[in-house]
Parts: structure tokens; C-alpha cells; sequence
């Protein structure tokens, strides 16, 4: 175990630096990005500019540039804005992060709740009409837009019926959970049922596959020969197993989340969590937020990929921990 | 004697049937099955006949602006684009949908386009772009997975890594990025030139970036698999690892990747959408059903159908194919046909 | 530009239409007070809620260059002399704020004596001395502010702070007297604008122990109405009154009506303009959505605010690159776009008219006429696709490869893609290249990316006409090859850059003639180049809440923000 902590450091360090030096890269290759220019302000004179280049370090060679961004990310951890001068980053993140967490929190049970059940019950009920009717829905689900269902979401609620039926929606924005827990879930409502109803739907078809798999299985018919009932075959021999599917599903896509993948349901809601910032730092090509956000998103990719091949264990008991 | 045997004795007698024939005989029996193919056959062949629409029937050409354009309905000379006259007259919304066929059956867009036509030829191109992209996402991840999973050690870590990489990956800055490079220059790879409108760059970029969404749980599967007894025995038998890989573990995991197919093909009609919102792949006024969301997004208080209507197409694609892909797993799943079970 | 666009890269806005001339902004200084709000103290109170959707960058006012903040600026800081605190024409005069008095100038125009007023106080409660005067003037030099080498330069002094802004002193340039409280500049050469450039927040008197470089989100003590208390770019921005505040002036620096005002970030504009339906908040900064212009104008109608800007949305050709370095394709061009479907896309005659002239309407020098359209007269009746098409054929450029350059937002987009249909339907082979906002403007202006024609907009500074032709069509202001260089079109016209320096000249002594001068010009401009296609001048919306009152317009620096009434 002790062994397999350390290779996953290393990992994630080594993860963290192919990344880094992506997007200094791409970012710096991109013709028209010069950000002294537009740090500068329009008109800024040629003399301006070369001032504001040097206060930048903009003049420097590009592997000085990395170099001195990485000092200020990590030794220094003074890294600052090119947009909001002075604002460091590191801060700006760690605020951001909890409001991310919260949603991603609420929105991961639901998801997984519906998800699975969805799963169960159309491989226990397949070839009835209740099967193809989960496919549709799920399936219908994740093939919207998440930025179309969020503002579809907020016209019923804010729009057209928030004198009637939606009275009691909060408007956009987020509180705080240690300020009020009671509006914090109100304010996060929506904005987790539009995020889980995005992936419910890949839950329920994977899982319904894998347990459709497991029900074929050996063991299984064994199991039955033994005259256990269909429901204890399910729940108790089939789902571990068909499990490991949607758990490593699970691991992708709240490591993508929590490094901000989730930004067109930040954007929409208006909750300033990690994908707004850096929905934000894209906007106005804030190359320091753009690191940061995605060296701390990177982070967790592989953070979440570890956690995942450790469950593989114990769902599996003939896996051994790599 | 079991049934198997009186099955096989039976099928002996005229010679053994290939296990394909026998899938696919399986699966034109599966009536959902079949209904989703069909299904999408039609939505394959109605955007095909995309251009007859627009030349005989609507009489439109569906890019080029319209703004100040007018047609007849129910006698009336209607403006396409309308100027509001109520109030303090702002705003100048396009018609909405007429429901009827030969013009404007979904209404227009903002630059007077019709957007029914649009919605045709758009398929072809998301139909291209969303198909092609989930099929070498899902080859390639299948390859990498299940080497990965079954090799384990440096391999697994190496791959990994790279799994990791791609995912935690910030596409949208790439594409960004790429957008503006592509637009000055454009790419040249040996004698081939990538302009700003090559469908080839959103085809390889969705592909890549879903890699790791199918191959990790190919991987996790290949995993669980190798401990297995049957594989175990494989091996101590001495079994090539290639012979086991395409004999043992690829028929294994064969199930899921049919499963994933049309997930991915419903993933990747969706980030077309954000791309070409990116200005990376579908160029103004091409369409795909990606460019009609975004254009449908501007106008989702006014005109709701305009964002609706290729969010249903791609919604019925997708779950098309994925009835498809049910019948197909239940098909070609090699447990299944152990039993001899039809 | 488009206000998302302003909010990175404004200058001052200014429409001068009844007073009319060229270099004077100064309303006469004979002792006439200028006009100013009347006060009723029954309204004050409660909390103003603004909506952005993104905060405006820096909040230091020597670099700020975003109208966003520009707005707030005029309840929170003040300079020797602002813009009138009115509604209406007098709201781009020039008044006295932090001095006495207009000032005494002597020395052919080259030489400005102000008196400070005594007893006005910092928010930190300092009182403000003639060193802070003379420290904020040496400030703009070390903070890089980007006008340091266009405007404040033309003080003695200020070409050596250029070159070493660490050491500015402006010795020479500002000379000031505690004793006396006397500030007085000496200017290289006679500067018609100097005034306005002392008027607008980079002008802002600031303490002297402002740190020499950009205060980013740390704001600075002001001497105003308002104070910002606290900043967060992710969040919001919070202004609250000055408690060291009083009246000197009610025209430069009235008193507010709101106790709090605050900016909140992070929505999107459909969800703000819900909100302030909702009355969830006050007033929506950006753009509004045009699929809710009917909605709003329909059930909110009086909650709406139109009002016309001195502005215009061109495309701008490059014409020293084909095919628009051929004068018969820019003419085609010009024939051939349909103005009021522009108009259309923007939202339609409400909202924008059809632009013909360079100068926009109501504007000094502004005359009327209109070249390239179906019949004759100045008035727009529409495009000649004919002509356009016979002139295509006639520069033998047909067929070529044209790439449109617009910014990826609705309605820029939308433009961008009518003009393709245009270029298309005269006989080129026309393609739309969307960039993000932040990348666009900058993309334009270098030549090294060969942008053949693209989509800009321009909002005055002040009613100067110079300001308009000569900063963008003059050959000073073409710089191939860097970020910078604001002659998008690359035209250079030694004759009518000569003409253009006369008329400057002139306009010190006989703004009338100077304003004809340069009418004409703007005529010649395009009748011999036409550099652009000048498609609309657009009109300004505010959409502000049920509970909202006394909405005052400036045609300086738009709603007076601290002038609403939410009680």
C-alpha cells in the first residue's frame, strides 16, 4: 500500500508537469495571445508596452518564462493575474473550490442514486417494456446541451412560472454552507438536478450492461441452482462486480468535475465556483488562473483515478492493488 | 442429453454455422433491436435528402442570409425577420415555426435562414462528425484499455499516465488556441493543409479527449477478467499473449464496448456543439446540429424551437442507437452462446 | 466596439451638438454657474444592486481603461476639473472640481493656472494638498498609464518620464505653490484637449502616497461622493459613502442618493436581465440579449431607457492587401451591403440608424451625406447591388478569397455572417472568422495577420473630430506589424492628412470654419479611399428595476449610478 501511495505521487507530479508545459506552450504558440498588449490598454504607446513587457517578464525566453511561473506558483506562491493585477491565484482557487465541491457533492448523490437504481431495474426487468423506457429517458438526458437545460431550467423557475409555481426558487448565486446550510440547498437545488440529469443516464445504461453481463455468468447460475431469489442474485453477486465499471465511470468524471469541468452549469446558475474562474480566465486568456485552475484540476485526475484502483480491490477481491 | 447438444447435433448435420450468421440471425429477432436500426436509417436518409428539400420543395437557398427577405402564407406576404412594433418597439424576432413544408416549417433563424433545411443538411455533417469520432474513439480505446489492463506493470503505468493527461487535458484552451492558429495559417502536415473548416480536427480532437472515458473501465474490466480462472488456464497453458488477447479477453469485452459505441456517438454530437462554439470545425454558414444549438441559444426566449429541434435529433440518434447497441451486446455476447441460448 | 468590448478597452465618451466647437470643451468662464441635480433628501438611502457579468480588470483609475469602472469613477474620484454632473448636452462641459476656478490661460494656450480648493479630505480623512496634485500627475508615468505617451506627454517633463518612469518628477511641467494652493501646467505645445484629458479618471487627484504601480484590486482613497470598500473580481465590488465628504460643488461632484452601491459578477446577461425583471437587482451593465428586446419592450417598457451614443459599427478594410487594396472593391463593398439589415441584426430602428459619414450624427464637423447607396440625397434608401457588382468586375478581383474577422459574440457574429452572404452574392468567395472578444481586437490591428476586412466599432473620446478621423485614418496611427496600430485600414493619404493638421491648427482660432474643414474631409475621406463601410450608429439601453428612480443620462459617461433612487 505504502509502495502504491508513492508511484501515485510521482505520478501525479509527473501528470501535473506534462500539463504545465502544455499549456505554456500552446497558450504562448497562439498568435494574437501577446498579453502585454492587452494588459497595456488600448493606444498604449510602443515604449508603454515594452514597459509593461518588462514588468511581466514577457521579454524573457520562453523556458525563463516557465521557470518563473512555476517559482510563483509554487515557491514564491505569489503567482498573480494578468487580468486582475494583484490577485493572486492560489486564493482565488481555494475560495472557488468549495462552491464547486458543493455541487459536484449534491449532484454525485442524486446521480449515483438514480443512476444505479435505473441500472438495477432495467436489468432486472429486461425485455419488459420498463427497460427500453430507462434507455430513452437516460439517454434523452445526457444528449441535451448542459448550458441549453440550465437555461431552460432557469426560464421555468425564474422566468415564467416563478410567480406561480416556482415562487420559493431562489435567483441565481450561491451561499455559503457554513453561513446558512438551509439556503445553501435551496440555492444548489436546481443546479444539481441539472447536473446530475446529465450523467444519470450513462450510470444507468453502463450498469445495466455490466449486470446483464454478470447475470450470464457462471456463478451465477449456480446461485439460482441453489434456489436463491433472482433479487438476492442481483443485488448481492451480480452488482459487485458490475460495479467496477461504474466506479472507475465514477472516478472520470468527478476528477473532471472537480477541476472545473462542470463550468457551463457554474456559468448558467452563477455559483463562482473553479469552472467559472476558469470559464473567466479563457474569456480574457488570464494565462496564470488558466494554470492554476488546471494544474489543480490535473490533481485530482489522477488523485480520483487512485481512489478508484484502490475500490477496484475491494470490489474485486482477486485484483491486486498495482 | 441436454439441449445444446440436440441443438448442435441438428446444426452438425448441415455443417457449422458461422457465430456470426447466428448473431446477426439473433438480432434481427430482437424487435427493439430492430426498430432502432430503422430508426436510424430514416434519420440517416431524410438528412441525405437534404439538398432535394431545399431545391424543390422549400425553394430556398438555407445559407445565405435572408433579412430582408418575405414569403406567402396563407395568402399574406410575411416578413421573414420581423421588427416588434409594440411597446418601445425593440427587438426584431425571426417567424417561428408555419408547420408546413414547403418553407419555414421550424421557423427562421436570426439571419433569416430556414431552419428545417439547415437541420437536414446539419445532420449530415454531425451525423458524419458524431459517428466517425465514436467509432475511432472507441477502437483506439479498446486497444489501449485492454493493453493496459492486461499487461499491467510499466505498460499500465505508462498508459495510465497518459490517460490521466488527456483527461485532466484543458481542451477548451486548445481549441481556443487552434481556432486562432487555424484561422491565420492553418496546419500543414506533410502535403496535407488543415484549414480553419476541416471537419478532420473536431473528428480527431473529440475522439482523443473521450479515449480515457472508454478505455479506464475497458481496463478495469481486463483486469477483473485476468485473475479469472479460464485465463489463468490460458496461460498456464501456455497460450501466446496474443492468442489470448484476441481469443479470450477481446470477446469478453467486446459486450462493453458495443455499450459505450453510442454512448460516445451522443457525447460527441454534444461537444461538437461547444467547438464549433469555439469556432474549431463546422464554419459559418455550413451547419451542423452543433452550430443550430448555438445559434438556437441566442434566441431561446423568442424562438425555443430553434434550440429544440437538434437537441430531439440528436436525442433520437442517440437513443436509436443505443436500443441498437442492446440487441447487438445481447447478440454477440459470447456467454450467451455458450448455453446455446437463442 | 460593442460594450462587452468597452469594458476592456473604453475611452471617455463625449456627443457635442449645441455648443458645438472644435477645441474648446470649457463652457464660458464668466462666472455663469454650471447647471447641477437638485438634491431631494427624501429619496436617500438603501442599497443600489448592479449587475455584470464580469468584473472591469483593474480597480486603479490611472489604469482603468473600461467604461465599466469609468462609470463608478464619477462618484468616487475627482480631478481639477470634470465633466458637468447633468443630464443632457451640458453633461460633456467641462466645470471645476477640485479647483477653484476655470484656469487662468496664458502663454499662447501653453501654460494652465489652477487654485486648489482648500479643506477637501481623502476617504482615509487626509486633506488634499497641491502635492498630491503633483504626485498623481507623476503617477500616470509610473503606472504605465496608457495614454501616457498619446496625452499626458504633451506636459514638459513628460517625454523624460517616459523613458524613466521610476524617477518622474514632471519638473517644469507642474509646478505647484503650498502656499498659494496654486497648480500650474506648462505644455510643450497648445492643446486644445487638455481639459477634457485633465476630466477624465486618469486625471483623478489621488494621495500621494499611492503606491507607484497599479493598485489592481486594492482601492485607492478618493476624494468623492462614494468610496469603494471592498473589491473581489470573482464576486462583487462594494461602494459606500465617504464619510469625510461634503458638497463644494454640485455640478462636479453631486451628493448620492443610495447609501451602498454594488456591482455583482458572475451571471450571465439572460439570468441579470431576469433578475432585474424579478427585481432581484437594480440594472444590467452588458449588452442585452436581443431575444429579449421585445419581451422587455412589451412588459417593461418603462423600466427601458434609450438614448442615442456618438458611435459607430464599421467594417473596417485592409487597404493594403487584396483585394480591398483595389478602391473599386472597397466601393463595391460599399454599394453592396444593405445598412438597415445591419440595423436589423442589431435590433432593429429603435435601437440603431444606418450610418453614411465617418463623424456620426450631432457630432462637431458632421456632415450630412451619403455616397454609395441606390438613390441620392443624405439620407440611406438603400444598397446598388448592380453597381457593386459591375465594380467588382471592373477591378478584376472577382473570385477571390475573402475572410471576415468578427468577434464571437451574437450580434458581431451575426453581422459577420450577412457580410459573408454580401461579399458572396457580388462575387467572392467569402468566409466568417470568429474570435474571442479578447483576441479579436488586437488580432485586427497587426498586419502580420493579414486580415483582409473585419468588424470594429468605435465610442468617442471627446467631441473632437480629430479624435475620430485622425486617430484612425491618419498615417501617424498605422504601425504595420504591431499589436497596436489603430489605422486598422493601414490608409495613408498625405493629402488628407495635411488637410487634417490644418484643421486642427484652425480650430484654435475658428472652430466654425475648423468644423466645416473637417466635414469636408470626412466627405473626401470617402469618396477617395473609402476605407470603410460605415454601417450603423447605435443607441444605448438601460434596463432598470420596477423600484428604480430619477434615471439621468450623461453623454459623458451614460447613467449617473449614484443619482438612482431605490426609495
Amino acid at each position: 500500500m505504502g509502495l502504491f501511495i508513492v508511484r501515485r505521487f510521482v505520478a501525479a507530479v509527473l501528470v501535473m508537469f506534462a500539463i504545465s508545459v502544455l499549456v505554456f506552450l500552446i497558450f504562448f504558440a497562439t498568435p494574437g495571445v501577446d498579453p502585454a498588449a492587452r494588459i497595456a490598454g488600448r493606444s498604449a504607446t510602443p515604449q508603454i508596452l515594452a514597459q509593461v513587457r518588462h514588468a511581466f517578464g514577457l521579454d524573457r525566453p520562453l523556458p525563463i518564462r516557465y521557470l518563473l511561473m512555476m517559482d510563483h506558483l509554487f515557491i514564491k506562491q505569489d503567482l498573480s493575474s494578468y487580468v486582475n493585477i494583484g490577485d493572486r491565484v492560489v486564493p482565488q482557487i481555494l475560495n472557488a473550490a468549495p462552491v464547486t465541491l458543493s455541487l459536484i457533492f449534491g449532484a454525485a448523490v442524486i446521480w449515483l442514486l438514480v443512476g444505479i437504481a435505473g441500472g438495477v431495474v432495467a436489468a432486472a426487468n429486461r425485455g419488459k417494456i420498463i427497460d427500453p423506457i430507462i434507455t430513452f429517458l437516460g439517454i434523452g438526458a445526457i444528449s441535451v446541451p448542459a448550458y441549453w437545460l440550465g437555461e431552460v431550467v432557469l426560464y421555468f423557475t425564474q422566468s415564467k412560472l416563478h410567480s406561480s409555481v416556482f415562487s420559493w426558487a431562489p435567483g441565481s448565486g450561491y451561499v455559503p454552507l457554513t453561513q446558512n446550510p438551509g439556503e445553501w440547498a435551496l440555492h444548489l437545488l436546481f443546479p444539481w438536478l441539472t447536473l446530475a440529469s446529465l450523467y444519470a443516464g450513462i450510470y444507468a445504461r453502463v450498469l445495466r450492461a455490466e449486470l446483464v453481463n454478470a447475470l450470464n455468468e457462471d456463478y451465477v447460475r449456480t446461485a439460482r441452482a441453489k434456489g436463491l431469489s433472482e433479487r438476492r442474485i442481483l443485488m448481492r453477486h451480480a452488482l459487485r462486480c458490475s460495479l467496477i465499471t461504474v466506479v472507475t465511470l465514477f472516478g472520470l468524471d468527478v476528477g473532471a468535475l472537480v477541476g472545473g469541468a462542470a463550468l457551463l452549469t457554474e456559468v448558467v446558475f452563477g455559483l463562482p465556483g473553479v469552472g467559472l474562474l476558469t470559464f473567466n480566465a479563457l474569456e480574457n486568456l488570464d494565462l496564470p488562473v488558466i494554470m492554476g485552475a488546471v494544474l489543480y484540476g490535473a490533481f485530482f485526475v489522477v488523485l480520483a483515478n487512485a481512489v478508484v484502483d484502490i475500490a477496484y480491490a475491494f470490489l474485486d477481491p482477486r485484483v491486486r492493488l498495482v | 442429453m441436454t439441449d445444446s447438444s440436440v441443438t448442435s447435433t441438428a446444426k452438425s448435420a448441415r455443417g457449422p454455422e458461422s457465430p456470426w450468421r447466428s448473431s446477426l440471425r439473433q438480432l434481427w429477432r430482437n424487435r427493439p433491436a430492430i426498430i432502432g436500426f430503422f430508426v436510424f436509417l430514416v434519420v440517416v436518409a431524410v438528412c441525405l435528402c437534404a439538398p432535394l428539400y431545399a431545391h424543390y420543395v422549400a425553394h430556398e437557398n438555407p445559407f445565405t442570409s435572408n433579412i430582408q427577405g418575405t414569403f406567402r402564407l396563407h395568402g399574406r406576404t410575411i416578413h421573414v425577420l420581423q421588427q416588434n412594433t409594440q411597446g418601445t418597439g425593440l427587438g426584431v424576432t425571426p417567424i417561428g415555426p408555419t408547420w408546413d413544408f414547403s418553407h419555414y416549417f421550424l421557423g427562421a433563424d436570426n439571419q433569416g435562414r430556414d431552419v428545417f433545411a439547415r437541420l437536414l443538411y446539419g445532420g449530415r455533417t454531425s451525423l458524419l462528425i458524431g459517428t466517425s469520432s465514436a467509432l475511432i474513439c472507441c477502437a483506439v480505446a479498446a486497444v489501449l484499455g485492454v493493453v493496459a489492463g492486461y499487461f499491467g506493470g510499466p505498460i499500465d503505468w505508462v498508459l495510465s499516465r497518459i490517460f490521466d493527461i488527456i483527461w485532466a487535458f484543458p481542451i477548451y484552451l486548445l481549441a481556443i488556441s487552434l481556432s486562432v492558429v487555424l484561422l491565420t495559417t492553418g496546419i500543414q502536415f506533410g502535403p496535407i493543409h488543415v484549414g480553419a473548416g476541416s471537419l478532420l480536427v473536431p473528428i480527431l480532437i473529440i475522439a482523443s479527449i473521450y479515449v480515457p472515458y472508454v478505455a479506464r473501465p475497458l481496463r478495469g474490466i481486463v483486469i477483473s477478467l485476468r485473475e479469472r480462472e479460464f485465463i489463468q488456464s490460458a496461460i498456464g497453458s501456455g497460450a501466446s499473449d496474443t492468442r489470448i488477447l484476441l481469443k479470450e479477453i477481446l470477446p469478453n469485452v467486446a459486450p462493453s464496448i458495443i455499450v459505450f459505441l453510442p454512448l460516445m456517438v451522443a457525447f460527441n454530437l454534444l461537444t461538437e456543439s461547444a467547438l464549433s462554439f469555439l469556432s474549431i470545425g463546422v464554419q459559418p454558414p455550413a451547419a451542423s446540429w452543433g452550430t443550430i444549438i448555438n445559434d438556437g441559444l441566442g434566441l431561446l426566449y423568442t424562438r425555443p424551437a430553434v434550440a429544440i429541434a437538434p437537441g430531439i435529433m440528436i436525442a433520437i440518434t442517440a437513443i436509436s442507437l443505443n436500443i441498437l447497441g442492446d440487441g447487438a451486446r445481447d447478440a454477440f455476447d459470447p456467454k450467451a452462446k455458450l448455453r446455446g441460448s437463442v | 466596439m460593442t460594450r462587452s468590448q468597452i469594458r476592456v478597452w473604453i475611452r471617455t465618451l463625449a456627443a457635442a451638438c449645441v455648443v458645438g466647437s472644435l477645441g474648446l470643451t470649457v463652457v464660458s468662464s464668466s462666472g455663469a454657474s454650471p447647471s447641477a441635480f437638485t438634491y431631494n433628501p427624501a429619496h436617500a438611502g438603501g442599497t443600489l444592486k448592479l449587475l455584470a457579468s464580469t468584473a472591469g480588470g483593474t480597480l486603479d483609475p490611472q489604469v482603468n481603461y473600461t467604461l465599466q469602472y469609468w462609470q463608478l469613477y464619477q462618484a468616487t474620484y475627482d480631478g481639477l476639473v470634470a465633466f458637468d454632473k447633468v443630464a443632457g448636452a451640458s453633461s460633456f462641459n467641462v466645470v471645476p472640481d477640485l479647483a477653484t476656478a476655470m484656469p487662468k490661460i496664458t502663454n499662447g494656450g501653453k501654460t494652465y493656472t489652477f487654485t486648489l480648493r482648500k479643506g477637501i479630505k481623502f476617504s482615509n480623512g487626509k486633506t488634499v494638498t497641491v502635492n498630491d496634485v503633483k504626485a498623481s500627475f507623476q503617477r500616470l508615468f509610473k503606472v504605465s498609464n496608457p495614454n501616457a505617451g498619446s496625452w499626458y506627454n504633451s506636459i514638459v517633463g513628460g517625454n523624460a518620464c517616459l523613458a524613466k518612469p521610476a524617477t518622474c518628477t514632471l519638473a517644469g511641467g507642474v509646478v505647484v505653490n503650498a502656499a498659494t494652493n496654486q497648480v500650474v501646467f506648462h505644455l510643450v505645445a497648445p492643446d486644445a484637449e487638455f481639459l477634457d484629458q485633465l476630466a477624465v479618471p486618469f486625471g483623478s487627484i489621488l494621495p500621494a502616497s499611492s503606491p507607484a504601480k497599479d493598485a489592481g484590486s486594492t482601492p485607492l482613497p478618493g476624494t468623492g461622493a462614494y468610496t469603494f470598500s471592498k473589491y473581489d473580481p470573482n464576486h462583487q465590488l462594494t461602494m459606500v459613502r465617504n464619510k469625510y465628504f461634503h458638497v463644494w460643488s454640485a455640478a462636479a461632484q453631486p451628493k448620492g442618493y443610495p447609501n451602498e452601491i454594488d456591482m455583482v459578477f458572475g451571471n450571465t446577461v439572460e439570468s441579470e436581465v431576469t433578475q432585474v425583471e424579478n427585481g432581484q437587482g437594480d440594472w444590467v451593465f452588458d449588452p442585452l440579449p436581443s431575444d429579449r428586446l421585445s419581451q422587455l419592450s412589451t412588459k417593461y417598457s418603462s423600466q427601458l431607457h434609450v438614448n442615442p451614443l456618438t458611435a459607430i459599427w464599421y467594417m473596417v478594410m485592409n487597404t493594403n492587401l487584396a483585394p480591398f487594396n483595389n478602391l473599386k472593391a472597397r466601393q463595391a463593398l460599399n454599394y453592396a451591403i444593405n445598412k438597415n439589415s445591419a440595423v436589423a441584426l442589431y435590433g432593429g430602428t429603435q435601437l440603431a440608424q444606418p450610418a453614411c459619414t465617418i463623424l456620426p450624427p450631432g457630432f462637431p464637423g458632421h456632415l450630412d451625406y451619403c455616397l454609395y447607396q441606390k438613390g441620392t440625397g443624405s439620407t440611406y434608401k438603400g444598397p446598388n447591388l448592380a453597381k457593386a457588382k459591375q465594380l467588382v468586375q471592373q477591378s478584376g478581383t472577382k473570385g477571390m478569397s475573402v475572410g471576415v474577422v468578427v468577434t464571437n459574440d451574437t450580434v458581431n457574429q451575426a453581422v459577420g455572417q450577412y457580410v459573408q452572404s454580401v461579399l458572396n452574392s457580388i462575387g467572392y468567395k467569402a468566409t466568417v472568422k470568429p474570435l474571442s472578444a479578447n483576441i479579436q481586437f488586437t488580432y485586427i490591428q497587426n498586419t502580420k495577420n493579414k486580415v483582409q476586412i473585419s468588424l470594429s466599432q468605435w465610442y468617442q473620446d471627446y467631441p473632437a473630430a480629430s479624435d475620430f478621423l485622425k486617430i484612425l485614418l491618419s498615417c501617424a496611427q498605422f504601425h504595420p506589424g504591431s499589436d497596436n496600430s489603430i489605422n486598422i485600414a493601414g490608409y495613408c493619404n498625405h493629402s488628407l492628412d495635411a488637410k487634417m493638421n490644418a484643421a486642427e491648427t484652425l480650430g484654435l482660432t475658428n472652430p466654425t470654419a475648423a468644423n466645416k474643414a473637417w466635414g469636408q474631409i470626412d466627405e473626401d475621406m470617402m469618396a477617395q479611399g473609402a476605407p470603410w463601410v460605415p454601417l450603423f450608429n447605435p443607441k444605448l439601453i438601460d434596463f432598470v428595476s420596477h423600484r428604480v428612480g430619477n434615471y439621468q443620462f450623461s453623454r459623458q459617461f451614460y447613467m449617473y449610478v449614484d443619482q438612482l433612487w431605490v426609495k
